[in-house]
């Protein structure tokens, strides 16, 4: 090779080892930026690539009748749901899994759309509930790498094993975006009590979900679990509810064509025995999101069956009343029990004629024979000696005309005038001829089922009104603790001989001559009251006759037995026409309860009631059976 | 043929570095296709017995002297022409593109051997001429790397049709190219790229070219290789997460990692440090590649080390670049590291070259 030559060489291989050596630093510091530099968000990126943190849902505690019977459980479902943050083409996987589940895609398409605004790694539920075919369809699709942002989740559903009590139980759904935006601890997506127990209890019962944190690949698919955090079941409850006492409300209310509601309490702590309202609805249908269709029905349907009729129902008590006013004026000093009362079938008062219910009238009649006779000019009289601010104050210590204080949501408040109220209210004087019909329960008053039964247990343990409660004791997993019996809301001291002279009448109603005999329970003493609560005026009942919602409510209370009573309750029979229809009812209550008690067999329903469907003012035209 | 003083002029450091790549890039395979689902991956096996048919390789392109190798270039080059036609009507379709020619073991690629072809055949044109080359002898030179250029642009295989040009252009600047006129082919090139770009790129290699000057216009789609190679070699760190710990290989964020992206699994799992050990690997080879271009007896041996040099120096640069999200994504890969047998047995035959020349630096 000439000089010339590879010296040119030289100069340029120099030139090219600069060249080389100066890209090799670039690449190194380059290097150096990415991965010492930058490495804090690479790192954490890579991260959110190939891990995911699932959910585990928490399953709701369950929940226990008094003697440890499981009433509330949950099973294991299925939910499909879309996570965005994993989407290549949103578009393409609602129109896949539409077609794959074989879903309207504008109804996924809306879901999704409801949800855009939330974080993109929050799932999106299209699917609870969903079918094993589903399951199965989807899965497929998975390990073909279609749907890699589709997961399907294990989801505990509550699961209400017998449709009983729903009112009680309420259902379960979807938190609200409110309730999120309220409370801390809730996060969209959560299921959470939306009425009964699972409501009020909604903190004790809903768990802690968990987390579990795995590796996917780059389809989505796990590969393995980093760590995983248990979810906590929810806390265990158990009511006070005996589930065969409950279960022979509703099965006697069955055998009956009507509906209505029934309340029995243990009238020394008022613990709720039996809690019922019919028509009811199937909690079970909420448990996985209730569809639309399902919804409106419940909603629309005129017999309203959301609607709690034992504590949001208000109805006038009628001849049930009676009791209040006998021992208002026993214990205001205006009468004894021996006081009587001429009851000639009806009976003026203020210039204005009120009847009796019997025409040919009663005839001279003390405490007890009016209460048992129920006779109505006896009580007129009563009452209108005692006035109505005396009623109003011993209705209100016996429990009527206020809120009872039941641990469930939404109760109302009945009410019992007193001219105080009427003052403020309507800003009008009381007229003393309103008094009169107050006295057997017509008029302004009104009552929730609920509160009738605390008038029972309060006339039953002596004065003291006790708070009707559900919650017995509850388990966090370390064993069952008693909850306290909550205080009761007033107690007054009544004179154990004024109220015996009460129960003694009460015990006349079932097993002298009274209306109520149909309760009655050889060897129980059973004292109760049957009373018929007017849905319209008298003049209005004509026109409408046989119109089967106007008519007359049947009522019946009681305890039992007469003298150191275990039970307490009430039956009201909606548009039931007779009170002594209720106590067909009770008596199936209150011989199952004696007989879960004392060890026997469980009474059986007779095949047939022995119901009364003949309204008095229809002119004969019985009630049929099969339009309940 | 292989006389035995010369034994002792080989460059032993410079096949040891290029082993140790070699060994590395096996390691890097065995680590990224290890897939404990379905049992041990066989590639690294296949790898294994390409470096060892590539030893042989080398062996030969070592002792047969490289003049007699430059005598005979223009048939080795009409040969790979030949072969180039061959898999161009002939060859087997895989991925979308006719590269290989499917022999019982493996496919063979003959475009990876166009490198040493070219590399010999240039050698020979402007080693035997005096002087500076001319215009025309360029036009010559360039018309011998067009025409295998074009063969393989028509495959497609654009990525291993570009790193001939690299050969082409060292080629004619160590035997002393005016640098004007480097200057007005470098000119030349940057005004045919719009040119090129309107009528020479199909959709989805504007779409590489786009998405590399922003990945985030489309993350998911052409851009994703891109800031999957970034974030693969950012998680890395300092020290890496360790073998067979990268979860961006391992988990198949980074698509044909055993391949193209062999480089990212190494800087995940051995961190910065395994890169600087690497990058020092190549940058020795390179300077003593450059080490053996100077020594070289004659024209025609610096000529031929110096062109095999730049197709290899070109892939080295471009795929590391690539590797960290700093290039398009093309199909060039890495040298010795990236699996793949017809290029590794090309890469160690042409570097028998380079031993070739440094060993018989004085003999006549």
């Amino acid at each position: 090779m000439a000089v010339e030559d590879r010296r040119r060489l030289g100069i340029r291989l120099t030139a090219l080892q600069y060249l080389i050596t100066v890209l090799f630093s670039v690449l190194a510091v380059s290097f150096w930026v990415l991965q010492v530099v930058q490495h804090p968000k690479y790192e954490e990126l890579a991260e959110n690539n190939h891990q995911r943190t699932l959910a585990l849902r928490a399953p709701r505690g369950l929940v226990f009748d008094r003697d440890g019977r499981v009433l509330v459980v949950n099973r294991h479902s299925y939910s499909i749901s879309i996570v965005r943050e994993h989407s290549k083409d949103l578009n393409r996987t609602i129109e896949m899994l539409a077609s794959v589940l074989k879903l309207d895609e504008e109804g996924v398409r809306t879901i999704v759309d409801r949800h855009r605004r939330e974080p993109s790694y929050r799932p999106i539920t299209i699917v609870q509930d969903a079918s094993l075919a589903q399951v199965a369809a989807v899965t497929a699709r998975r390990l073909d790498t279609e749907l890699p942002d589709v997961v399907v989740e294990q989801v505990p559903t509550r699961r209400y094993p017998e449709t009983l009590a729903a009112h009680l139980f309420g259902y379960v759904g979807e938190v609200s975006d409110k309730d999120v935006s309220e409370g801390d601890k809730l996060k969209s997506g959560d299921i959470v009590g939306q009425a009964g127990i699972e409501k009020v209890y909604n903190a004790l019962l809903m768990g802690d979900d968990g987390a579990r944190r795995v590796v996917v690949n780059s389809v989505g698919r796990e590969i393995r679990t980093l760590e995983e955090d248990d979810p906590t079941e929810g806390k265990r409850l158990q009511l006070t509810i005996d589930y065969d006492v409950q279960k022979a409300v509703e099965d006697a209310f069955k055998a009956t064509p009507f509906n209505g509601a029934a309340v029995v309490l243990d009238p020394k702590d008022g613990g709720v025995l039996a809690f019922a309202s019919l028509p009811a609805y199937d909690p079970n249908a909420f448990a996985s999101g209730i569809d639309r269709a399902t919804w409106a029905s419940l909603n629309t349907d005129e017999l309203r069956p959301l609607n709690d009729r034992a504590i949001q129902g208000r109805y006038s008590p009628g001849s049930t009343f009676k009791m209040a006013v006998g021992l208002a004026g026993l214990e205001e000093g205006v009468i004894t029990p021996e006081f009587r009362v001429s009851c000639a079938g009806h009976a003026n008062f203020y210039g204005r004629d009120f009847k009796c219910w019997k025409k040919g009238g009663h005839g001279s009649v003390d405490l007890r024979r009016a209460i048992e006779q129920s006779c109505d000019v006896y009580f007129y009289t009563v009452g209108n000696m005692v006035g109505v601010d005396k009623i109003n104050k011993w209705a209100t210590l016996l429990g009527l005309g206020v809120k009872s204080g039941i641990d469930l949501p939404n109760e109302v408040q009945g009410l019992v005038p007193s001219t105080e109220w009427k003052r403020e209210k309507m800003h009008e004087k009381w007229y003393a001829g309103e008094t009169i019909s107050v006295s057997i329960g017509q008029g302004q008053v009104s009552v929730a089922p609920v509160s009738m039964a605390v008038y029972m247990a309060t006339l039953a343990n002596g004065g003291t009104r006790v708070t009707p409660h559900l919650l017995k004791a509850v388990d966090d997993g370390s064993g069952w603790k008693a909850v306290p019996t909550p205080a009761p809301q007033s107690q007054v001291t009544i004179d154990p001989v004024k109220l015996q002279a009460i129960r003694d009448g009460l015990w006349g109603v079932v097993n002298g001559g009274g209306t109520g005999g149909r309760a009655r329970l050889v060897g129980y003493d059973v004292s109760g009251k049957t009373g018929t609560a007017q849905v319209i005026s008298n003049q209005g009942r004509l026109a409408a006759r046989t119109t089967r919602n106007l008519r007359d409510h049947g009522w019946f209370v009681f305890f039992a037995p007469r003298d150191n009573p275990q039970i307490a309750g009430v039956v009201f029979l909606e548009h039931g026409i007779h009170g002594p229809n209720a106590a067909v009812v009770a008596h199936h209550i209150v011989d199952t309860f004696f007989a879960k008690r004392e060890g026997r067999p469980l009474p059986t329903l007779p095949d047939e009631m022995r119901l009364d469907f003949k309204d008095p003012y229809a002119k004969g035209q019985p009630v049929e059976a099969e339009d309940r | 043929m292989f006389e035995r003083r010369l034994y002792f002029h080989i460059d032993w450091a410079l096949v040891a570095a290029i082993l140790v790549l070699c060994v590395i890039g096996v390691a890097m395979i065995y680590s990224t296709t290890f897939d404990p689902t379905r049992g041990t991956s066989r590639m690294y096996t296949t790898q294994l017995y390409a470096i060892a048919i590539g030893l042989v390789a080398m062996l030969i392109t070592t002792s047969v002297d490289y003049r007699a190798f430059a005598d005979k270039s223009h048939l080795l080059y009409i040969a790979l022409l030949g072969l180039l036609g061959y898999v161009l009507f002939l060859g087997s379709v895989q991925m979308g593109a006719r590269r290989w020619i499917p022999l019982h073991v493996f496919n063979l690629q003959p475009s990876e051997f166009a490198k040493i072809a070219v590399a010999l055949v240039l050698a020979k044109f402007l080693g035997e001429n005096r002087g500076a080359p001319t215009p025309g002898d360029l036009a010559i030179g360039g018309l011998l790397t067009a025409i295998p250029v074009l063969l393989i642009v028509k495959e497609p295989d654009l990525g291993t049709a570009v790193t001939l040009l690299p050969v082409f252009v060292a080629v004619t600047y160590l035997a002393g190219m005016r640098m004007r006129i480097l200057g007005v082919l470098a000119l030349i090139a940057l005004l045919m790229a719009p040119i090129a770009w309107k009528f020479g790129l199909k959709d989805y290699q504007k779409a590489r070219i786009s998405t590399f000057l922003d990945p985030s216009q489309d993350a998911k789609g052409a851009g994703y290789q891109q800031i999957q190679a970034r974030i693969t070699v950012g998680s890395g760190g300092l020290t890496g997460k360790g073998f067979r710990q990268g979860t961006q290989g391992q988990l198949r964020f980074l698509p044909v990692a055993h391949n193209d992206f062999i480089f990212s699994v190494l800087a995940e799992e051995q961190g910065f440090a395994g890169v600087l050990v690497v990058l020092g690997l190549y940058l020795f080879v390179i300077l003593r590649t450059l080490e053996a271009a100077r020594l070289a007896k004659d024209r025609i041996g610096a000529y031929l080390v110096i062109g095999v040099l730049g197709s290899f120096s070109f892939q080295v640069i471009y795929n590391i670049a690539m590797a960290a999200g700093m290039a398009p994504v093309k199909g060039i890969t890495l040298p010795f590291m990236s699996y793949g047998g017809s290029s590794m047995i090309a890469t160690l035959a042409a570097f028998g070259l380079v031993l070739n020349v440094r060993m018989r630096r004085f003999t006549n």
